[in-house]
Parts: C-alpha cells; structure tokens; sequence
C-alpha cells in the first residue's frame, strides 16, 4: 500500500450507485479512510474542477490533491492500493475490460432516449455490445484457474469492476428502465452468477456491501 | 531509444483522423517499427477480437502476440511502455484525467454532430460549448502552472501533450468534413497557451515521422483569421 495512514478521502458524488460505486468498493476494498459527500446539485456544480461528479479529495500532511473522472479515479486507486498489477501487459488487460464495459452506458442511453423509428436499432446494437462484455467476462474466466476471481486468485481491480457493473446494469439502472434486469439476467451463466456472488463475499468488501442489498436474491429470482 | 528489431507493432484503425490518433502519435513518438493496417469495413469487423477498432497487436519475434483493443487502453499501454507516463502514481493520474476530459468533450462533440431534430442538436450543442469552455479553462491553467513552456508537466513530450494535442486535431482536422464550421467555433476558443502547446507538440523531434504526413493542426490554430470586410 502506497499511501500513509494519516491519509484519508472524501468521494463527492451524487446519493446513487450510478459512476461512482468502483470507486467506493475500492476505497472500501483498500481499508482506506473515507467519507463521501454529496454536493447539491447543480449549486455545487461550479465548484468542482470540472463541473462534473465524482471528484476524489486526497488528504494528507496538510495537504489536499484533487482528481476526477471516474475512471481515472478507479485507476488511480487500484494502483495506489494494490489492485492492479505492476505488470504493464497484464494491467492493459484488466483496464481493457473496464473501457469495454464502460463503452456500453452511451449504448444504453442511446436505446432509451431513442424515437420510434430508432429504437429497433438503438436496441439490437445495446444487446450485441452486452452480448460482447458478457462474452468476455465468461472468455476470461474460463481461463483463470481459480474460479472466485477474473485473474489470479487474489481480488483485483477487474473483479471490482465487474461487480460494479452488473450492479449498474441489474440493480441501479432499473430507476431508469424497469426491465433491465429482465434483459441483463437471462444473458448470465452460472458461472459468471457465481463470480459475482463470490465477489460480494469477499471479507475486504464487506463494509460496504452489508450497507447494500444483496445481489443473490436478485440473481436466483426466477421472476423474469 | 533505439528501435527493438524483435519487437514491432501493427495499428488497425480506420484510414482517418480519429480515437486511434493519440495511439499514431505515441508510436511515432516510441520509435518503434509499426505499421497502420485499415481492414475494410465492415467486413472485417468479425475478426477483430471485439468487433471494433483500433486494434493494437504487438508482434514478438520470440513470442506470440498481445493483442489489446479500446483507444485509451492502448494509449496508456504505449505511453507507460515507452516512458510517456511518469511512474509516480498521482502524476500519472493527472496526466490520464487530461485524456479522459478531452474524451468527455469529444463525446459532447459527438452528440451534437448526430443529433436528429433541430431541438437536441441545439441542447447538444450548447452541452459541447460548454463543456469545450471549461476544458480550455483546465487545460490553460495547467499549462500556466507548469510555466507556460509549450508542456503540460515538465519540459518534454508526454503522454499529456500528446492527448491534448490529439483530440483537437481529431475536432479541427479530422471532422472538418462533417462539420464545416466546426474550425470556426474552436479555434477563438483556443488561448496562446494551447496554441504554443499545439506548436510545440507538432515542431518535437520525436515526432518528425508523423508530422510529416502531413495536416497541420498547427498550422491550422495559428493562420491568422481573415478581417472581416
């Protein structure tokens, strides 16, 4: 771990899952102190770097450093604790999947807000993306051993993220389009069920998920 | 840093100014061996790994192929790998963010240049106006922090520049012919210190082999406007 105990975070983001939950689960995942804040909003909006949420405020020996952009947060944490390897090529691996995962939001957006005569397309074109990332997941799974992990045996950044994203797209989404998660689930095999549910186990996760419904309910629900 | 014969890289994109371009500067910058492959499309959609380009496959003389995919991915792999990224990790961080706003921007541009009706294209715009104002405004004051010296942080080419001078090459060079007056709406946004880092990126040494292929982004931002008559 690179950073000093003295240190501690402050998340800003909005009282939702929405971009911020990698960010939460790795600074949970680190036993890192952290609080969050939730500006008001649009009030706040022009004291943040660059308008926009989540903003990440390190602070140690007096001193405050300041990032944004989700995804930038998420590797700057995953780093700094550990959770990304050192290994350029198998870090590249690890990130690829999250930029993969994160292509699929203006995909979804896309589809929702569509008028009549695109939704067909807007549709089949979020499907064949989710398809892809669903397809991955089990492609990369297959090919670790352990099965409680997507590489190695340890919880990584790439477990993390992949948890985040099923509870986006299963869980948080649904305040958008309620049957999300009937498109979501049908698509997941059992043994990507089963990671998720493993992932959520995990003791380093624990004290921010037992705030948090669980996903298993949701997963073995057959009411879809 | 003398070109590795065993190692060499291949670029699959399309053949335009477009996300591949930070990735076509980083290589140029490595001097390492690669090539640009344009698969046609979309044909070959199929078999690229994830249906999508870029593509970068780096070919080992004694190993086989690591093939990786998604345009800020690959760009941070060449960068880390040929010492564009610092290895601390805060200051990498502040480099990646600069990426990821320009990125948030482009999408903006995007979303207004795809608009159907005349009303979201409107919503959309001001969305991209807006947003292109305050990027400026963070990407001028790093320039100011670090002396306003034609860098982002310290006094050579790093992965910072190159991405802040990629993405308004792929706005006022690559999209030109999408969006005509596109130049017009950007370039008086442009503050000296963005146009002496777009200057300088271009003029590098390490960048001889790209700029000679020639439009000229600085070129571009610097032709003084016409007077209006």
């Amino acid at each position: 771990m690179l950073s000093g105990s003295d240190t501690v975070y402050v998340l800003r983001y909005f009282d939702l899952i929405g971009r911020a939950e990698g960010c939460r689960l790795l600074l949970t995942a680190a036993n890192a102190s952290w609080t969050e804040e939730h500006p008001e909003w649009p009030a706040e909006k022009a004291n943040q770097p660059f308008e926009r949420l989540p903003v990440l405020v390190e602070r140690s020996n007096g001193d405050e450093w300041i990032l944004c952009e989700s995804l930038t947060i998420e590797r700057y944490l995953a780093r700094v604790f550990g959770f990304m390897p050192t290994d350029l090529k198998q870090a590249a691996l690890q990130e690829q999947m999250v930029d993969q995962q994160a292509d699929l939001a203006p995909a979804f957006m896309a589809q929702l807000m569509a008028t009549d005569d695109m939704k067909s397309k807007q549709i089949d074109e979020f499907n064949t993306l989710l398809d892809r990332i669903v397809k991955e997941h089990g492609r990369i799974l297959s090919r670790n051993s352990s099965k409680q992990h997507l590489f190695g045996d340890q919880l990584s950044y790439a477990d993390i993220s992949l948890y985040a994203f099923y509870k986006v797209y299963i869980v948080y989404l649904k305040i958008y389009q309620s049957n999300i998660d009937e498109i979501v689930k049908p698509k997941l095999t059992p043994e990507i069920i089963n990671l998720i549910l493993s992932i959520e186990k995990e003791p380093l996760l624990a004290p921010h998920l037992s705030k948090c419904d669980s996903m298993a309910a949701v997963l073995s629900s057959k009411a879809f | 840093m003398a070109a590795n014969k065993n190692l060499q890289y291949t670029l699959r994109y399309f053949d335009r100014i477009g996300v591949a371009e930070g990735s076509k500067l980083l290589l140029s910058a490595a001097n390492v061996e690669w090539t640009e492959e344009h698969p046609e499309w979309p044909l070959e959609k199929p078999n690229q790994p994830f249906g999508r380009m870029p593509v970068l496959i780096e070919k080992h003389s004694n190993d086989k192929d690591f093939v990786i995919c998604e345009s800020g991915n690959i760009e941070r792999y060449l960068a880390r790998a040929y010492g564009f990224i610092p290895s601390d990790i805060r200051q990498a961080a502040l480099q990646e963010q600069l990426r990821d706003q320009a990125s948030d921007m482009f999408a903006a541009f995007i979303s207004q240049l795809v608009a159907k009706s005349e009303e979201d294209r409107k919503e959309n715009f001001a969305k991209f106006d807006g947003l292109l104002d305050k990027l400026v405004e963070v990407q001028t004051k790093q320039i100011n922090a670090n002396g306003n010296i034609g860098h982002m942080f310290g006094d050579r080419l790093s992965y910072a520049d190159i991405v802040t001078y990629a993405f308004y090459k792929i706005i006022v060079v690559g999209m030109v012919k999408r969006q005509a007056n596109i130049v017009n709406i950007v370039k008086p946004k442009l503050t000296p210190q963005l146009i002496k880092l777009i200057t300088t990126v271009e003029a590098n040494p390490l960048l001889a082999s790209y700029t000679a292929r020639g439009d000229s982004l600085a070129a571009i931002v610097t032709k003084p406007t016409p007077a209006r008559l």
